[in-house]
């Protein structure tokens, strides 16, 4: 497998319209790192999010992979794995078709065949545990289930990183204890650097190697969790953050 | 960074801007917004505003006007009221049969304007299955006088208000009914004092729906209305006779004055709608 | 002293605070049906009956008539080019409102709207005034051999503006519900503009469109008063089956102007069948049940 890729965000702005969703940010995601983008609705953390990914265009600054300019590669070219908030499976497709949608969408040169397609949809459904349910539609699925195949879907492209816009936001408690833990299984297992956005805390803390917090369009604080913890630096970092 | 020109939209990532705005603006153009321009180019610049209101300021026009915009504000009163009715029997009651009587009230926006027109007329001419019966028993002619122009853009009119009334309807929280009966009030007072005012937007949307297609109601009502210039004469009609006289000046005269009236209606009715929600609240 | 619970010998009705007494319910479903049977359905019994009055051959001979053929054929030529048109508008519209945000955006849907504010002479009349003979550009069209009032193209472009808004207003509210996050899920899994629009919008849109389509053809084979100003009524090459109807109407031609109305008002049972059938079923998808 390739090496998990580094990301550096360079100078990062946005605005909509007259509105500054980022003011210019930087950060640098090692390779591999598992990180969680922390803060309060309306910190740009989703925005930041959604620029790796390619979903929107910066106002100003670079977004570098492994050290070469990525500003201007599309969204298909970036091979980023993105989940979505609401995890936007598609509706009409079995949880089958869903999955294997990134890999028949390749140019023929690069698809696989029918059969080694289905192989790999299987094995993605081992990975996150629920064999069974290739056959079914996303309605009879539950949020759990949902959240699962949406990750599932954005494995299966064989990304170089993994976006994820609040995945264990619309779960039950017991839901979300899982699935973090099977969110840092699948870090772990595949290795890939992967961004995570949340406004909850303990979640962060808990799973994340590198917590960036941020607020109003601001990067406030980087680091490891228990720094963050023990030795916030901006007042918002020490009001925000709940020992 | 790029001070960036003056542009309709943010880009985004999401394809399709091009080809799809492209389409959407240049069918748009060709199809609904030129020809309306020509329209009222050669109406106040190709013509001019006062030679129009010279054309229309005529007994036989102004008796064309009033009649189309009378027989469209009965008709579709009638159709708010019975509508509202009709909605609620629809959407509250059980009865056989009612799921095809659901769809059939659709039936006046599939049936071409023509069918209805002479099958209307068929019914209530002098010597049809309803018409026979009325005049004798009432001594009323229906086909050939404003009376069935009433009764072809009721047809015409009748899903507006229903269609617009009915999903309201449905989201009603029972439990405000309940509450005004908890309350001492009759079922009566209920409907009228708490249920008719939350349908009283939708049914005000429906109204101007109906109204603003039984205006310029064409093929239901020529059948069935007599055409007499000054008594049965709609201006819809009144156009087509211009322009058969090739006196286009006249038949945009005519087509501006009914835009304007319209118009107006429309305008008043938004009003209207916009200060009843302000009234209301959000529901 | 202890209250007594009297039972009364006889379980009275009991009737939900929410419903009328049942005598009123009747005679308000009573007095609905009448106003219906003496509205929609009389008229329509009246169109087979007058149609049948000769019995059937005779009806059945009427429609194979060369004019009417001609009639049959032109409206359906008429649907035929219109619908897809009209179908692509939509689609095209409803793309561009719903998955790009910028300004103006009200405006163009009540331009969009606007055909609904005309009346159909009205309509025509915008066409017989660009293309006219009496225009500039008119005259020159009709001189290079491609007129378009009094012709087949009038009737096309007429028929287009009146059932111009029909898919698109379908498609908007359908499309604003079902949001953006889908066709962004597709890109990001590497799928091109024109994949994620087949594969994934179209798929979830495909009742509201045919929804859409529906009424639109019902309304491009039956339109009247539009056509007939464009067209000059000409017989034989631009009548449609409504004109057809009028002019056998006007010649006292009634059976084969009612037997005409007939196949037009059977095309209006199917629409409207197919119609509930897709509000019955796939009512969360389509914009009618939301419309307010």
């Amino acid at each position: 497998m390739e090496t998990p890729v580094n990301i550096e965000i360079e100078d990062i702005a946005k605005e909509f319209g007259t509105t500054a969703a980022l003011h210019p940010v930087s950060l640098t995601i090692p390779s591999g790192t598992l990180v969680a983008l922390l803060g309060p609705s309306g910190s740009g953390k989703t925005t930041l999010l959604r620029i790796l990914g390619g979903l929107e265009f910066p106002s100003a600054g670079r977004v570098l992979f492994d050290g070469s300019d990525a500003t201007g590669l599309t969204v298909q070219e970036r091979r980023a794995g993105f989940v979505f908030q609401s995890y936007a499976l598609f509706r009409h497709m079995t949880v089958f078709d869903n999955i294997a949608y990134g890999l028949r969408a390749r140019p023929s040169k690069t698809r696989p065949p029918a059969a080694e397609i289905a192989r790999r949809v299987n094995k993605l459904l081992d990975l996150i545990k629920l064999p069974d349910i290739g056959a079914r539609y996303p309605s009879q699925l539950s949020g759990g289930q949902r959240q699962r195949v949406a990750l599932a879907r954005a494995l299966a492209i064989e990304p170089r990183m993994l976006l994820l816009d609040e995945p264990f936001g619309a779960l039950d408690a017991k839901v979300r204890k899982e699935l973090r833990q099977g969110l840092r299984d699948i870090h772990d297992t595949t290795g890939l650097t992967t961004v995570f956005v949340t406004h909850d805390q303990d979640e962060a803390m808990e799973l994340a190697d590198l917590v960036v917090v941020m607020s109003m369009g601001r990067i406030e604080q980087v680091g490891k969790p228990e720094d963050i913890r023990s030795r916030p630096r901006t007042p918002f970092v020490r009001e925000f953050i709940t020992a | 960074m790029i001070a960036r020109p003056f542009t309709l939209r943010n880009p985004t990532p999401m394809p399709g801007w091009g080809l799809s705005f492209g389409i959407m603006v240049t069918m748009l153009s060709v199809i609904v917004l030129i020809p309306m321009a020509v329209l009222l180019w050669r109406g106040f610049i190709g013509f001019g505003a006062a030679e129009m209101w010279e054309v229309v300021n005529r007994p036989r026009v102004w008796s064309a006007l009033e009649l189309s915009f009378r027989a469209a504000l009965v008709a579709s009163l009638f159709n708010l009221v019975f509508g509202v009715l009709l909605a609620w029997v629809l959407v509250r009651y059980r009865f056989p049969g009612k799921r095809l009587i659901d769809a059939a009230v659709d039936l006046p926006f599939a049936l071409p304007t023509a069918v209805a027109g002479i099958a209307l007329t068929a019914i209530y001419a002098p010597n049809g299955a309803l018409g026979a019966p009325i005049g004798e028993a009432f001594g009323i002619r229906v086909a050939y006088t404003e009376l069935g122009i009433w009764i072809a853009l009721i047809f015409v009119g009748l899903p507006f208000v229903v269609r617009t009334v009915q999903p309201v309807i449905e989201e009603i929280d029972r439990e405000t009914e309940e509450a005004s009966a908890t309350l001492g009030a009759s079922r009566l007072r209920t409907l009228t004092h708490v249920v008719l005012p939350m349908l009283a937007p939708a049914a005000l949307t429906g109204f101007a729906l109906a109204l603003a297609r039984s205006v310029g109601e064409y093929g239901s009502v020529i059948f069935i209305a007599g055409n007499l210039p000054n008594v049965t004469e709609i201006a819809p009609l009144l156009i087509v006779i211009r322009l058969e006289e090739f006196d286009y000046d006249g038949a945009v005269a005519i087509a501006i004055a009914m835009l304007t009236i319209s118009f107006a209606l429309l305008l008043a009715i938004n009003l209207i709608q916009i200060w009843s929600r302000r009234r209301m609240g959000a529901v | 002293m202890t209250d007594t619970i009297t039972i009364p010998s006889r379980p009275r009705a009991f009737r939900p605070a929410t419903t009328e007494p049942t005598v009123v319910k009747w005679a308000l479903i009573a007095l609905c049906l009448a106003v219906l049977t003496v509205l929609l359905f009389a008229p329509l019994i009246a169109v087979f009956d007058e149609a049948l009055r000769r019995g059937w051959a005779f009806a059945l001979v009427s429609l194979s008539e060369p004019d009417a053929q001609s009639a049959i054929w032109l409206t359906l030529t008429v649907a035929a080019i219109v619908v897809p048109l009209n179908a692509a508008f939509g689609i095209a519209a409803a793309w561009a409102i719903t998955k790009f945000d910028w300004r103006g955006k009200a405006w163009v849907i009540t331009m969009i709207d606007l055909p609904f504010s005309v009346s159909p002479v009205v309509a025509g009349l915008l066409f017989v005034l660009m293309f006219g003979a009496n225009s500039a550009l008119g005259a020159w069209l009709v001189a290079s051999g491609f007129p378009i009032v009094f012709a087949v193209p009038g009737i096309v472009l007429a028929t287009l503006f009146i059932t111009f808004p029909f898919v698109a207003r379908e498609l908007i509210p359908v499309m604003l519900e079902q949001g953006r996050a889908e066709e962004e899920a597709a890109l990001t899994l590497g799928a091109s503009g024109w994949r994620t629009f087949l594969t994934v919008t179209l798929p979830n849109i495909r009742w509201a469109l045919l929804y859409g389509v529906l009424l639109c053809n019902a309304r491009a084979m039956g339109e009247f008063g539009a056509v007939a100003v464009v067209s000059g009524k000409i017989r034989g090459q631009t009548t449609t089956m409504p004109l057809m109807i009028e002019m056998f109407y006007n010649e006292y031609l009634s059976v084969a102007a009612f037997t005409m109305a007939g196949v037009l008002a059977l095309l209006a049972f199917v629409t409207l069948a197919l119609k509930s059938a897709l509000e019955w079923r796939y009512a969360d998808q389509l914009a009618a049940t939301h419309r307010h």
